[in-house]
């Protein structure tokens, strides 16, 4: 047990109650915000555990997670735009909280592999995962294209 | 101590399985699904099953809820054709 899996699991203990009790109450605004917000906090604890079991192949697993959580997430905005519509989800507080935990721990991550092709893959995981939240969280605050209005 | 991540995760899954389950709207129950499916995947990395978590995450986050939704949509669809 070391300093990044004493983090990874402080982040989850912490972190995860917040987004079981957002996703599981609430209305549906704030249930689509704490779907978004899981694919960060998770990913930075996969990045974390990663780092803290002293397996580089496991940021494999935090890869795939920053390419299908925000995927998921605009899967939600887009079919339920209709119900999101007259009340669009808003945390923009908490998204740059939760971008800046994840740019934390790629950068600690980063500075402790050091240079090369580890670190290459740390930083396109990190800015999958710091741009598909923020893409995710855009789609959910200022609606998609509806099906209707293509289909006609 | 060593321990303290599987339990964290352990708690995680079984609080996350069992919010699926009370939830009774099926929207609310994708996105329940959804983190059910990240945080089955994290069960898996702390208990060094690597592959496993990697096939469960494709599945979890991104496929169970889209066939959810599809299906939810398409019932509405049809339920709002009859009344009409």
């Amino acid at each position: 047990m070391n300093g990044w899996t004493v983090t990874a699991t402080a982040a989850l203990a912490g972190g995860g109650a917040a987004v079981v009790w957002g996703v599981a109450t609430g209305p549906l605004r704030r249930r689509v915000i704490a779907q978004n917000l899981s694919t960060t906090l998770f990913c930075s604890a996969l990045l974390l555990l990663a780092q803290g079991y002293g397996r580089p192949s496991y940021v494999d697993i935090a890869l795939v997670l920053a390419l299908l959580g925000p995927v998921g997430t605009l899967v939600f905005a887009r079919l339920l735009a209709e119900d999101l519509d007259e009340d669009p989800p808003r945390a923009r507080a908490l998204t740059w909280r939760a971008v800046g935990f994840g740019a934390a721990v790629v950068l600690a991550a980063c500075v402790a592999t050091g240079p090369g092709r580890a670190m290459a893959k740390l930083l396109v995981t990190g800015a999958l995962l710091i741009g598909g939240t923020l893409v995710a969280s855009r789609a959910l605050a200022h609606g998609m294209p509806k099906g209707e209005d293509r289909h006609g | 101590m060593a321990d303290a991540v599987i339990v964290v995760a352990l708690l995680l899954v079984a609080a996350t399985a069992t919010a699926a389950v009370a939830v009774r709207d099926p929207v609310s129950q994708a996105l329940v699904l959804a983190v059910l499916g990240v945080a089955l995947a994290l069960l898996f990395t702390v208990l060094q099953a690597p592959d496993v978590a990697l096939s469960q995450l494709a599945v979890g986050s991104a496929l169970t809820p889209l066939l959810l939704l599809l299906s939810v949509r398409k019932v509405r669809r049809q339920r709002k054709g009859r009344t009409e």
